[in-house]
């Protein structure tokens, strides 16, 4: 009996663990098939964040904007090939008409542009673009119902979009028919801009996908839901947005007659193989949205992802091994290009707080910051230290200048904090320092702490969702606080803005800085065109803070960026809207290259 | 008692419940999230922007009727739209759903009749090596976070040893299969552990109770037993555990969803979290919480209908 | 130390015969159970060790520098370094007395709610009984992951929103348990015999049920105490966890930027310590309730 049931027991046994292990058959191994290299040139890109909605008006993210950009287009836009960024035209004839006061800009648009083809315009035909179409798109910007994210761009630029927006406000519906005096189109084909005051400005805003046209007929035709339809006049064509992980845009067959780029400043001349092909150069795009950096970083090292960066607005992002580029990576074709961003990592002090209204304080923290740990840990030693606010690249940077408080140097911290009246940290608070929520910004937090400990500081680091934190800095409820800032557009007034005391919370000035002096040279210098007289104020400003300490400088980023052999023309941009229409794909290289990853 | 009165009974008290969810949610997610604006206006937002976007959505309106708005949406599923992606909720539901499901009815049904076989043979080895290995190798596969497994899955099985898609969602059958099978992996390893504990013991009460011995003294065979008697009693607390757990499925995976780029609710949920997106945090939480109820209702008529002494009590 | 672990059992239950045969059958049964019994040790050790961190008697030196950024794994430093350099064992170490104390933590308050909560819903029945059992199935609706959230949101940041977060969210099902215990105990004779002899209710309920209820509080405290331990890191992923001092939770949440570039050990470290108490906990559980609970006694 014990040994027949013991049998019994075994063959049930093994009756089960086959019935497991076919399971397990049928969910694993089944598929180790490699994907075969389409024929087709498709880009695959890969992005950090969800997307939020085509709609150029709320496209305040970097993502967002570049995948507005892909289907809508504006007026300018940058060269591809220069350096510095150079504004050409693109919807635009021509660069427009400036009058002699710099108040006027009159612009001739290109005939025969059409929108994509869509069911809102007359038998689904994309009709022309006119000169209407953008005194719409920009009134859409000042539509006061509409809570558009790029309003700051254009508020008090142009003559009567304010009183307009301000009209409307309170009433039920808004009205688009009413004239705006600084915004008309003359004639189908010529829209004449006048400014309320001089704005040096003005033409970057124009190259910006905020201002990109968009049809009446569209907008009006999907409502709310126009933020799902995109119809433009650019290179790619999408039908609908979805909230996937996937976006496919492909080729506008329609698209007008734009060629490849014939002149480039020389660090560029590789890619003038590809000058006077017509654009765009791909048959498609996939855009994955991958929020993880981790299985970012293994598609793109099997090559299903076409190159992989680190996106200047956001930390939380891949970390390439290693200094340079690995022997394994060259082994498999992959190139590194690193361009110096527009941008500026620093952790700024609240200056509501009583404590930091001491200058030796905050010049002692400055000086036992080590910027050189921190750029060797945090960004692989390839950033450039910030000595100010105003990054290389741009004019007033002042290029050598050496910050007297910045770089460590313990003995001059300590002393500088014994003369804020705090030996050895003795009778400071602990310090709050606040920071978004990604690992590498919790990370950067601890770091600050591990150097402040070193006078005698005690900080508590402590993280937020990032609305959170912009929160808490609106309210003033922060200490410290560790952000970064990446440029609008190539102008010092960008950075500088952000310490400018009537730009205090809630406005672009977080820290809530105040400098009699440096308003001063601010006011005087924001109306002044580019010239040796504006570029003179912004050293000077640049040296204020330098030297006052309203923030602690860590540095200016340099981007680095991975591409795989297969991609042509890659160029890392700090405004790379409608980059993807002057990219290639060599089909034949990448099924090569595909072999060995 | 008539079962339809039992089931009227049972949907009435639906409403208190709901009432009470929509009130927690309501204190704790209208009175910490306070103030949108910033989310929705950015860095560049003026005093005067936030109070007519505050007007728009209603925030200025008594607290009363932002309370009515929300167990209205409880009803009509209709949660207005996301600050983060200005899209309507319900269809990023609609949309979202399916992803998640075709992740999670598989790793489930897996899950389920993995541990529902191999509990019915340790319960038949009870006591021996092979019941205790077999338990302790399923504890130690639940004591590693999940989060763990995700990172070494995706870097080792995926990558390394190239079996399976890195990440990425292609919809429509059989599209997403390739997509799915380490994610419905990762799933089964996680759950088959609490599972398998939770069927072993229901299988151990039944075994212990009178009517095994009985049968074992009239010389049926432990095999009959088995699966005739223990498996067809121990059906009710099965089906129970199966039916509760259901509407946790539509919820998909938080943090697998993420990782693998499946398009899913788990992902909106853990998005909305990341960026303070209040709305979807609430629509989430009514939802999930309807379906628990709902669900939990269904298994209390199922339970009677089976076992018709429930009702009496 | 076993002769005293018997003694106070006897201490606290000198009137209830039936109770004391209970435990000290319970307590015999598990010391007879090696599983049981490593695993009580590796609970006391790493209690152990959450204790002399504490004091900095052991890796009180975890955030000095020791080595390079990322050194691999060494003689000298088992689990290699991180990303400044510091050790990861003495992190591991460290990050002992953050999931110790988050386990004790959440498992006393989600305890202590459940106990309560659940011994006054089923003593006084009715309308007290009815609003409490209202409260928890509305409360068990919700999803545990949005009330982390809106508590942390709440609470702001640390260790003790981290305690209050997940002991709120989890004392339900002992609720539960404890109610209908109660409700069944209630009706008992040597209730009814203290009830002749003039208890009040108060006394009634702690003197004479709850004892008789202790032992489903200590199989769900051991259950409470891993799961508190798991929750942590999907705190810490999601950003709201412990802020200013290392936890298992933030070095896997470190692993997701470095596993890429070839850096595997704080993963493993913290992956492997979490595993063992994770286990061991469990396994404790099974023990505990296998002793303990009377429906499975009869084997």
């Amino acid at each position: 009996m014990a040994t027949n049931d013991g049998l019994k027991r075994i063959v049930l046994m093994k009756k089960m663990i086959s019935v497991l292990l076919s399971i397990a058959l049928v969910l694993g191994l089944s598929s180790c098939t490699k994907k075969e290299v389409s024929n087709d040139k498709v880009l695959n890109l890969a992005v950090s964040a969800k997307i939020k909605g085509m709609d150029p008006i709320y496209a305040n993210d970097l993502y967002s904007s570049n995948e507005v950009a892909r289907v809508y287009e504006g007026l300018l836009e940058y060269h591809y090939l220069k350096r510095p960024y150079t504004l050409v035209p693109n919807l635009a004839e021509s660069m427009p008409k400036v009058s002699e006061d710099g108040l006027n800009y009159t612009f001739k648009l290109k005939q025969g542009v059409t929108f994509h083809d869509d069911k809102a315009f007359p038998d689904s035909k994309g009709r022309e673009l006119t000169a209407e179409d953008f005194v719409y798109s920009i009134k859409r910007l000042a539509d006061p119902k509409l809570q558009a994210l790029g309003w700051w761009l254009l508020d008090g630029k142009i003559k009567g979009l304010n009183e307009w927006r301000d009209k409307y406000a309170d009433q039920p519906k808004v009205d688009y028919t009413e004239e705006v005096e600084g915004l008309k189109a003359v004639d189908r084909y010529t829209l004449q801009f006048k400014l309320a005051k001089p704005f040096p400005q003005f033409l970057y805003s124009l190259a910006m996908p905020f201002t990109f046209a968009v049809a009446k007929e569209v907008v009006e035709q999907y409502g709310k839901e126009f933020i799902n339809h995109p119809v433009g006049t650019g290179p790619f064509t999408l039908s609908e947005f979805k909230q996937t992980n996937k976006i496919e845009y492909t080729k506008n067959p329609s698209f007008r007659k734009k060629v490849f780029p014939s002149e480039s400043s020389p660090e560029f001349k590789h890619m003038l193989t590809d000058a006077g092909k017509t654009l765009p150069l791909v048959d498609k795009i996939i855009v994955n949205i991958l929020v993880e950096s981790q299985p970012r970083w293994l598609n793109f090292q099997k090559g299903r992802i076409d190159y992989i960066g680190i996106p200047k607005d956001n930390f939380d992002s891949a970390v390439i091994p290693g200094k340079g580029i690995t022997d394994d990576l060259k082994a498999k074709g992959i190139n590194l290009t690193v361009t110096p961003s527009l941008d500026v990592t620093y952790t700024a002090f609240n200056h509501d707080n009583k404590l930091f209204s001491n200058e030796k304080l905050r010049q002692a923290m400055s000086a036992a910051f080590d910027p050189v740990s921190s750029n060797k840990l945090f960004y692989n030693g390839t950033a450039l230290p910030a000595q100010s606010v105003v990054p290389p690249g741009i004019a007033g940077h002042i290029e050598g200048y050496k910050n007297p408080f910045f770089g460590q140097n313990i003995e001059l911290a300590k002393k500088l904090l014994a003369e804020a009246g705090f030996p050895e940290g003795k009778g400071l608070p602990e310090i709050t320092y606040d920071c978004p929520s990604s690992t590498i910004s919790r990370q950067i937090g601890e770091f600050f702490k591990q150097q402040m400990s070193k006078i005698g500081v005690r900080i508590k680091v402590v993280q937020n969702p990032w609305p959170e934190l912009q929160k808490k800095i609106k309210n003033r409820t922060v200490m410290l606080y560790g952000i970064a800032w990446g440029a609008d557009y190539p102008d010092a007034e960008n950075f500088l803005q952000l310490l400018y005391g009537p730009n205090k919370s809630p406005g672009a000035n977080g820290s809530g800085y105040n400098n009699e002096e440096f308003n001063q040279l601010y006011k005087t210098a924001a109306v002044l065109q580019d010239s040796p007289q504006r570029t003179a104020l912004y050293e000077k400003m640049n040296r204020i803070v330098a030297e006052k300490v309203p923030w602690i400088f860590g540095v200016h980023r340099q981007s680095y960026v991975l591409f795989h052999s297969w991609v042509k023309n890659y160029i890392n941009a700090d405004f790379n809207a409608g980059q993807a229409q002057y990219l290639n794909i060599d089909v034949a290289a990448k099924k090569e290259a595909s072999k060995k990853l | 008692m008539n079962i339809w009165v039992y089931v009227l009974r049972r949907l009435l008290y639906v409403v208190p419940i709901l009432l009470g969810v929509c009130l927690i949610i309501f204190v704790l997610f209208n009175v910490v999230a306070g103030d949108p604006t910033h989310l929705l206006l950015g860095k560049h937002a003026t005093a005067r922007q936030m109070a007519e976007l505050r007007h728009e959505l209603g925030l200025d309106r008594p607290w009363f009727y932002q309370y009515f708005d929300l167990v209205k949406s409880a009803f009509t599923f209709d949660f207005g739209r996301s600050w983060s992606t200005k899209q309507t909720i319900s269809t990023m539901i609609s949309e979202g759903a399916l992803p998640s499901l075709t992740l999670t009815i598989p790793g489930f049904v897996i899950t389920t009749i993995l541990s529902v076989s191999l509990s019915l043979l340790v319960s038949f080895y009870r006591g021996s090596f092979f019941d205790k290995s077999s338990v302790i190798f399923c504890v130690g596969l639940m004591s590693i976070s999940s989060l763990a497994y995700i990172l070494f899955g995706q870097w080792f099985f995926a990558y390394y040893m190239d079996w399976f898609e890195i990440s990425g969602y292609d919809s429509g059958f059989p599209n997403f299969i390739p997509y799915i099978q380490l994610p419905v992996l990762i799933w089964v390893i996680l759950s088959i552990g609490p599972d398998l504990r939770f069927y072993r013991t229901v299988m151990l009460d039944e075994v212990y109770q009178d009517y095994v011995r009985t049968a074992r003294s009239k010389g049926l065979n432990e095999k009959v037993i088995l699966f005739k008697h223990v498996l067809k009693n121990a059906m009710i607390p099965i089906v129970t555990y199966v039916v509760i757990q259901i509407p946790f499925l539509i919820l998909g995976a938080l943090l697998i969803e993420s990782f693998f780029g499946i398009p899913g609710l788990g992902g909106i949920t853990l998005n909305a979290i990341n960026s303070s997106d209040f709305p979807v945090i609430r629509a989430m939480t009514i939802l999930s919480a309807v379906a628990y109820i709902l669900f939990s209702v269904l298994t209390d008529v199922l339970y009677t209908v089976v076992d018709p002494r429930v009702r009496l009590k | 130390m076993e002769n005293a672990q018997a003694v106070t059992t006897n201490i606290n239950k000198p009137r209830e015969e039936k109770s004391k045969s209970l435990w000290r059958h319970a307590f015999e049964t598990i010391m007879k159970d090696k599983m049981a019994v490593v695993s009580i040790l590796i609970f006391l050790s790493y209690s152990a060790i959450a204790l002399l961190t504490t004091f900095d008697l052991v890796a009180g030196d975890w955030a000095k520098e020791v080595g390079g950024s990322y050194t691999a794994p060494s003689a000298e430093h088992w689990f290699g370094t991180d990303i400044f350099g510091r050790s990861v064992m003495a992190k591991t170490l460290k990050g002992t007395q953050v999931a110790m104390s988050i386990g004790l933590f959440t498992a006393l308050i989600s305890g202590f709610i459940g106990v309560l909560l659940g011994a006054i819903a089923g003593f006084y029945g009715g309308k007290v009984d009815e609003v409490i059992v209202w409260f928890y199935t509305t409360f068990s609706s919700i999803p545990s992951i949005m009330l982390l959230v809106a508590i942390t949101f709440i609470l702001g940041k640390g260790l003790l929103a981290v305690y209050l977060a997940l002991g709120f969210t989890s004392w339900v099902s002992l609720c539960r348990l404890i109610r209908g215990e109660v409700m069944r105990h209630k009706d008992r004779e040597y209730v009814h015999a203290a009830t002749a002899i003039g208890g009040n209710d108060f006394r009634k309920l702690f003197k004479h049920i709850l004892p008789n209820v202790l032992h489903i509080v200590i199989i769900n405290f051991s259950l409470q105490f891993q799961v508190a331990i798991k929750s942590e890191v999907i705190l810490s992923y999601l950003g709201l966890g412990v802020q200013g001092r290392p936890s298992w939770g933030t070095m896997i949440d470190d692993a997701k930027l470095e596993l890429a570039r070839g850096v595997w050990w704080q993963l493993a470290a913290a992956t492997l310590a979490m595993f063992v108490i994770v286990l061991s906990l469990n396994i404790l559980g099974d023990a505990l309730r296998d002793a303990l609970d009377p429906k499975l006694k009869g084997k």
